[in-house]
């Protein structure tokens, strides 16, 4: 489907948030989400991202401004539809467990959700193979390590069956082996249609995942758009503090060089690079 | 609900921070994670009975039954108040722990040191007597009074010491072999309050938190010479406590969005895995208290 064709799931209006008395941390945002989306949320420490975030899922409640789901208004009555609608993978997968055990962690979302206990458990069931993580069931999660406890907290997050997830910056704490991971998993997310925002300061992992590109600033949105489009633009790049994709400035190095003839081509991740080539 | 998720973290940070001072420059961590093996390893006795209950071979049984078994034989040593029944109790929990349960029989003997001490305190009072003269069948002048004892006396001491061990033993089976959100399942289903199960779950979820924590603040200060003498010890110990909390009430903030986020209202619902009680097990549970109260018939 074309990106113009695709269904609004998410609309957010104008929101407007401050903590406390100080400078708000969201002064305006305005953002749709269309169906099958795959959108990389950047922008400096403090840009209001995560502000964002949580606004969209209902649980910080925005001062001003509105949020649609699929059409309809979100108010305070309706809050659970949208937090059932979006879920969040936090950075921090220890914020984010609660539960004793890995079975049931996975079960808390489902179990809110008040769905029948054949449900939930073939929710968890559906959820642990997802991510890889039968026979992890009965264990306590201060026995799993970085990797498994970020597996056991986007496992959380599927078992809500949400439309739209969220991953705040889901590489932070992980090494390159279980970063590769979580990329595959993305991978096949996309391919089963899910809709993914994921925050991130990495511009080249944005650069090769992403097919749209949000970028935050001082609590507003100051650009949004294809990630060649936003990568090329260095007044966006220095305001954001962000810099530009290693590929893309060394495959316009060689093009300026003559060394490549395709102007167009612009691969995005090294394989595509190498095929180029 | 959301402050009463912050104090009880704030609790467990004061805790915390105290065991943190017992342990000071002493602690050794060995991290491996791997598939099918467990990751870390904790110092300290209430992390390896944590550990051992999730590695136990007992661990499939149904928690609720493990739990009136074990009190069951607890009652039986108790109210028998007979030497036999204690030491049977005793040899029968350790079966149950030990070989059945895979614990291995050095690590079971260490944890059934812990409550010598205080039994040693409990028993000194029960044996020896204190008199302004001479008496009993034994005694000792000690300056100004005699301490005495009887062959009775001694025979009772014997008698609560084999208790009290029999009651250990039975309690320990269950703690051995049962993880603690299983106890807590168990808790919820004999209709505990709902708050005390939620603030179980809560800090046993975040105990350990705390601990990696606490264990990063004192490593940070170790590094920098906080430890290096008695005074400058107690102004970091202070200093860790302290941030401890503060950190604590910070987080307390982001768990709560989190709980939010997945839509929390107010109670913490979790699957609980129903694990079937099987004729075996029931056998064993039946002969056991079977073979108690004949022991009790034939020396009562």
């Amino acid at each position: 489907m074309e990106k113009g064709t695709r269904e609004i799931i998410l609309q957010a209006r104008n929101l407007r948030y401050a903590y406390g008395e100080e400078k708000p941390a969201l002064d305006g945002v305005s953002l749709d989400i269309r169906e099958g989306e795959k959108i990389a949320v950047m922008g400096s420490n403090g840009a209001g991202k995560s502000t964002f975030f949580l606004n969209i899922n209902g649980v910080l409640k925005s001062e001003s401004g509105e949020i649609f789901y699929r059409g309809e208004k979100m108010t305070k009555k309706t809050l659970n539809r949208l937090r059932k609608s979006v879920g969040i993978v936090f950075q921090d997968a220890d914020n984010q467990i609660i539960a004793s055990t890995v079975r049931a962690e996975i079960s808390f979302g489902p179990m809110n959700l008040k769905l029948p206990r054949g449900e939930v458990v073939s929710r968890v069931n559906e959820a642990l193979a997802y991510m890889n993580l039968q026979g992890f069931e009965d264990r306590p999660p201060h026995y799993l390590s970085g990797g498994e406890k970020k597996r056991v907290s986007i496992a959380d997050i599927l078992a809500m069956h949400p439309e739209i997830i969220i991953f705040d910056e889901p590489t932070a704490a992980l090494d390159p082996v279980n970063a590769d991971m979580l990329e595959a998993v993305l991978g096949k997310m996309a391919d089963d249609g899910k809709t993914i925002l994921i925050s991130t300061h990495d511009v080249d992992f944005a650069y090769r995942w992403a097919e749209r590109i949000v970028v935050f600033g001082d609590g507003r949105i100051i650009a949004d758009g294809e990630p060649l489009e936003v990568f090329r633009n260095s007044d966006i790049l220095k305001r954001a503090n962000l810099k530009r994709p290693m590929l893309l400035d060394i495959y316009e190095m060689l093009w300026k060089r003559g060394i490549i003839g395709q102007k167009k081509a612009y691969p995005r991740s090294v394989e595509e690079f190498a095929a180029m080539l | 609900m959301e402050t009463y998720v912050q104090m009880g973290l704030g609790l467990t940070a004061i805790a915390m921070g105290l065991q943190g001072f017992w342990r000071s420059g002493r602690e050794k961590r060995r991290h491996g994670h791997g598939h099918h093996s467990f990751g870390h390893k904790h110092d300290g006795s209430v992390f390896s009975i944590d550990y051992y209950a999730y590695a136990s071979r007992l661990r499939g049984w149904n928690p609720g039954f493990k739990a009136l078994f074990s009190m069951v034989c607890l009652v039986l040593c108790i109210a028998c108040d007979n030497v036999y029944v204690s030491l049977g109790t005793i040899l029968l929990m350790g079966y149950i722990t030990v070989v059945m349960g895979g614990l291995p029989f050095w690590r079971y003997l260490s944890l059934m040191t812990i409550p010598i001490v205080f039994l040693f305190f409990g028993s000194v009072a029960v044996a020896l007597g204190v008199a302004p003269f001479p008496t009993g069948q034994y005694c000792v002048h000690m300056g100004f009074f005699y301490l005495y004892c009887s062959d009775e006396s001694l025979l009772a001491t014997l008698r609560l010491v084999a208790r009290a061990f029999g009651a250990v033993s039975a309690m320990y089976m269950l703690t051995l072999s049962t993880p603690a959100s299983e106890i807590i399942v168990v808790l919820r289903g004999i209709h505990v309050p709902r708050l005390i199960v939620e603030l179980m779950n809560m800090i046993y979820r975040y105990i350990f938190l705390m601990m990696d924590t606490q264990c990063r603040m004192k490593n940070a200060a170790e590094s920098r010479l906080g430890y290096c003498d008695f005074k400058t010890s107690c102004i970091s110990f202070g200093q860790v406590a302290g941030n401890l909390l503060v950190v604590s009430l910070k987080k307390g903030n982001a768990y709560y969005q989190a709980l939010e986020a997945r839509c929390y209202d107010g109670e913490l619902r979790f699957l609980e895995e129903e694990k079937a009680v099987t004729a075996g097990q029931t056998a064993i549970a039946v002969v056991s208290v079977a073979a108690l109260l004949t022991v009790w018939r034939l020396t009562a």
